[in-house]
Parts: structure tokens; C-alpha cells; sequence
């Protein structure tokens, strides 16, 4: 049982991991993706994320389940949109499971596929501008 | 109806939610994309007993093929030729193949077929030699169409070849004259239908007027009609672009040829303006003519009993998807499809983050949508080459059918986490 969540609010890392968190678990593996204060070479302010909302609840779920029959884990992936600042959470992948290696295994799956597949997208906005990120390429973004 | 926010805004009782994976998955099950309905909904069994719609069809591994091939596609009717256009000399037909076709035919329900004959054929050629060539030949044509027992032989009227346009029409009525009371003699049944043509060089049949002095001088027989091709009559000078323009050129052609002696139609958009006596034939929607005339076609009472046939280009492709065209509009389905497209990542910004509307042939495909896309920006022109596609919020690929009313989703790679 997948938990997926995709919004617009500050990301509450713990309630996230309660989620997967149960006494059957006996580790409980979180990644949290933050928002860093440079990319290639630049400053950056913050990050806006812009999503195809129904196709990546889709994806985040399609990926969650694999891993929830890839490993006897429990997964709850929570992603967010809009603007987030530097030091803010802009991904929480939670992967609850009996033993460690599972766990870490699961959890090291969901986000390296998550950057691959899921139609979400961020726009690097800094003191030099705003930069479109897309795949390996990244694009000069129009001013807003 | 934005379906991605930079800044959402979401009703607070929405701003999360959790989807149960089990839930889920079945809600996926569950859905199924109006392309997958559309596609269940061609097979032929489907289709029978509704109006005859069809397509030339390739006869490459027999000519059986033709109606084999025309069933998987959504035909109840099918043109083929019965053996090389090109060529003037052709063996009998063999048994086993008249067999095969027969029973393809009972096999795939296809009862009406009918035969396009060799381009060589000229029964108004100046030239006595090739006059009586060009009759071996078509009696040839007229004999294996009936062995297989197909209901029109469609022919061109031939070229007068600046001999004189009045000495060939009276030498062609001469041929069918001829060729009538032969066949006739023969208890042939396959009929022979005059097709109006573009008017290219000095090509005879491009005149209503030319077409019913013909049917006049051989006199009325119940083997001669007339293959009215859509193409045709358009570059020949015969506007079909709005239903009083439609309605006029079909009065004329009653009035000089007769609506009772349609037999076989053509329906093929035209990539040459009106008039413009160029013959090249163009999918269904995406030339000059247009979408709306082929709607007043397979929808008009008068011509619901004549068979439509496409002679559209890339047959292996796009003869299914002109085919379901006219049968979606003969079913009263509306002429375009109109799509929205969404963008994102960068090109979002092209269209300020609001999704773009696109008015589209009905039944088109996604590349298509992706053509008229690069036609709005240059930017948009290669985006197939490194972007994935979504039809109603599920991925698809560039052969999908965009029904009206569906969401495009154009997606660059993606970079979240």
C-alpha cells in the first residue's frame, strides 16, 4: 500500500515517514531532496516545480507499487510544487520495511527513478535569471 | 482548465491526498482511453450494414489480399486492381486465386467490390491500333472483374490527344457501345463506370457535359454509370466547399449526368486548388477541399446507397484512418476533433502556461496534431524527436487517435525531485 502525495505545502518529512512506519517495520529509510544554493556554476534562490499533476500521481504510484513487489517494503513518496527556497524540502521518498538493506535498496529505486519517468519539472530561478531544467539539458527560461 | 500549476491552488481539502495503490491500479484498469474505444469500435463486423465505405487496396500476395487487408481496416467495400495498371498484356486468371478471393470475400463479409482498370486503356485513342489494343484490353479488364464477380469496372474516358475532342467522345461511345453488346452477348454482370476526371492534358470525362453526351450516345443501359472522384471534379473547376456550393455542383451533375448514374464514388481531398486541373490526391481533410464536404457526401441521402472508395496516399498507413474519417462523420460524427494540447517545461512559457486549443480533421492521429503544432511555432517543430506524449493522462505513442475533446500532453524530460 503505496502512499503518494503531490501538493503545494511545506513537506512534513515526519508525518511522511509515519505513514510507512509501523511495528512490523524495523527500519524505517528516508530521502529528502532540499533545494541546494547552486546549480552549474550559478546562484540559485529558489526552484519552481511544475507538474502534469494526474500523469505523475500515475507515475509516483506505478514506481511505488514496483518497489512494494520488487522488495517487502512499504513506500510513501510525497512531492512538491511550486515555489521552494533554499534548505526546503522539494522531495520526501519514506520506505518502511522489517530489515535495512530492503529498505535502503527500496528507497535508493523510488528517487533515482522518480528523476527519470515523472512528468515534474524545475525552473532554476537565481540572481542571473531563470533556467528551465529538463532531463540533462537545461534551457533559458523567459522572464514571468 | 489548467492542469498544472506553477502556483497552485488547490482547495485546502485537497492540498494532499493520498491515492490507495490498490485503489489505484483498478481505477487504471477501469480506464479505458477513448482511443481504445474508438479502435474496438472499426472492426468490421462493426461495420456491417452501415454505409459502404472503403479503400483501394494493395493485392501484393494475391488478390484476395485486397479484401483481407480492407477488413482489418474497417472497409465494407474495396477497390483493387485485378492486375498490373502498367503493364497491356496479362495471363488468365488462375482458379485457385479466383477461389481464394471468392471465399475472402464470404469470409470478410466485403459483397461489393469494384476494380479500377489498367491507366494504359485509352478507348478514344486516335490511333487505330491503340484503340483496338486498348478494347482487347478493357474486355480483358471486364472479364476478369466479372470471373470475381465484381459489381463495377471503373474506367478513365481516355485523351483525345489534340485530335479533336468530338471525334474521340464519338470514338469512346463507339468502344462502350461495342463493348456493351459484346459483354452483353457474354451474360456478363459487372458494369462499367466513367470516371470524371481532373482534366489533365487532353484527358476526356473532366466536363459533366462530356460524361452525359456520352451516357446519351451509347444509350441508357444498366451496365454504364458514372464514378463521380471528389479530387477531380474540385480541380476540374466543381467547388464542393460549403453546402450551397456542394449542392449546386451535385445539381449540375444530375442535370448534365444524372444522380441515378452514380455508381462508385471517389473520395479523396485534393493538394491542388480548384480549378487548378492538377490531379494529386491528399488525405481526407488535409488538402484543399477540406473536412465539412465529405460530411455533406456520406451523409446525403441521395448518394447513401454509393459506395465510397479513398485513394489516398501512404495506403498502408493512413487508408484506416481515412476510412474511419468518413465513417465517423457517416455515422454523424462531427467533422474536426477539437484538442487541447498542454505544455510544459520550457514550452510552457510559449503559450504563457494555458493550454492550447487545436481544431483537427476528426480522427486524426497525434503526429498529425504535431505538424499543426510546429505550424503555430517554430520551436514546437521537431518536439517529437525528444518528447513523450500523454492522450487524456496517459502515455501514448505518435500513432494514437485523437478523439473530440481529448487533452494532448506534450512532455519534455523531466527533471523533478
Amino acid at each position: 500500500m503505496a502512499f503518494i502525495i503531490i501538493c503545494s505545502d511545506v513537506l512534513d518529512t515526519r508525518q511522511i515517514e509515519s505513514s510507512v512506519s509501523t511495528h512490523a517495520n524495523g527500519a524505517v529509510c528516508t530521502f529528502v531532496g532540499q533545494i541546494r544554493n547552486h546549480s552549474r556554476g550559478k546562484d540559485v534562490e529558489y526552484i519552481e516545480y511544475q507538474a502534469h499533476v494526474a500523469l505523475a500521481e500515475k507515475e509516483l504510484n506505478r514506481l511505488a507499487v514496483e518497489a512494494e513487489t520488487r522488495w517487502p517494503v512499504t513506500v510513501a513518496i510525497s512531492h512538491r510544487l511550486g515555489r521552494v527556497n533554499v534548505g526546503e524540502a522539494s522531495v520526501v521518498v519514506s520506505v518502511g520495511s522489517p530489515h535495512r538493506s530492503e529498505a535502503f535498496a527500496a528507497c535508493q529505486y523510488c528517487i533515482d527513478t522518480l528523476k527519470v519517468t515523472v512528468p515534474i519539472w524545475k525552473r532554476e530561478v537565481g540572481p542571473d535569471g531563470a533556467i528551465w531544467i529538463e532531463g540533462d539539458e537545461s534551457v533559458r527560461a523567459g522572464t514571468d | 482548465m489548467k492542469r498544472y500549476n506553477f502556483r497552485p491552488s488547490f482547495p485546502a481539502d485537497l492540498r494532499i491526498y493520498m491515492l490507495l495503490a490498490k485503489d489505484a491500479q483498478k481505477a487504471c484498469e477501469n480506464y479505458l482511453a477513448p482511443t481504445q474505444q474508438l479502435q474496438a469500435g472499426s472492426t468490421s463486423a462493426q461495420t456491417g450494414g452501415s454505409r459502404l465505405i472503403g479503400a483501394h487496396m494493395p493485392t501484393s500476395g494475391g488478390l484476395y489480399r485486397s479484401l483481407t487487408l480492407g477488413a482489418e481496416i474497417g472497409c465494407n467495400v474495396v477497390q483493387l486492381f485485378t492486375c498490373s495498371p502498367r503493364q497491356w498484356n496479362h495471363p488468365e486468371l488462375k482458379a485457385d486465386d479466383v477461389q481464394a478471393f471468392l471465399h475472402a470475400r464470404d469470409d470478410t463479409g466485403i459483397d461489393f467490390t469494384v476494380a479500377h482498370d489498367s491507366y494504359l486503356i485509352n478507348l478514344a485513342a486516335p490511333s487505330e491500333e491503340i484503340l483496338e489494343k486498348s478494347r482487347r484490353a478493357f474486355l480483358m479488364e471486364l472479364k476478369r472483374a466479372n470471373t470475381l464477380q465484381i459489381k463495377w469496372l471503373v474506367t478513365h474516358m481516355g485523351a483525345h490527344l489534340d485530335q479533336g475532342e468530338d471525334e474521340a467522345l464519338a470514338r469512346l461511345a463507339q468502344s462502350l457501345r461495342q463493348i456493351l453488346e459484346e459483354t452483353d452477348k457474354l451474360g456478363y454482370t459487372v458494369g462499367i463506370a466513367l470516371e470524371t476526371t481532373a482534366g489533365q492534358g487532353t484527358g476526356l470525362g473532366w466536363r459533366f457535359e462530356q460524361l452525359g453526351r456520352i451516357l446519351r450516345d451509347v444509350g441508357d443501359h444498366p451496365r454504364l454509370g458514372v464514378c463521380l472522384d471528389t479530387c477531380h471534379v474540385f480541380v476540374a473547376g466543381y467547388d464542393l466547399r460549403s453546402r450551397e456550393r456542394y449542392d449546386a455542383s451535385i445539381a449540375h451533375f444530375d442535370s448534365t449526368v444524372g444522380i441515378d448514374k452514380l455508381k462508385v464514388l471517389h473520395l479523396n481531398d485534393a493538394k491542388k486548388g480548384l480549378g487548378s486541373r492538377v490531379d494529386r490526391h491528399e488525405h481526407i481533410g488535409f488538402g484543399e477541399i477540406g473536412m465539412e464536404p465529405f460530411g455533406f457526401i456520406v451523409t446525403d441521402p441521395r448518394l447513401m446507397h454509393v459506395p465510397a472508395i479513398v485513394e489516398t496516399p501512404d495506403s498502408d498507413t493512413m487508408h484506416e484512418v481515412n476510412v474511419r474519417r468518413l465513417r465517423h462523420m457517416s455515422e454523424g460524427g462531427g467533422p474536426y476533433a477539437e484538442v487541447t494540447v498542454s505544455l510544459f517545461g520550457h514550452y510552457s512559457e510559449l503559450s504563457k502556461g494555458e493550454p492550447v486549443t487545436l481544431k483537427l480533421p476528426c480522427c486524426t492521429t497525434l503526429k498529425d496534431a504535431l505538424v499543426e503544432l510546429g505550424a503555430l511555432n517554430d520551436e514546437l517543430k521537431n518536439i517529437g524527436d525528444h518528447c513523450r506524449f500523454a492522450v487524456n493522462d496517459e502515455f501514448c505513442e505518435l500513432t494514437a487517435q485523437l478523439v473530440d475533446g481529448c487533452a494532448v500532453a506534450v512532455i519534455p524530460p523531466v527533471s523533478g525531485g
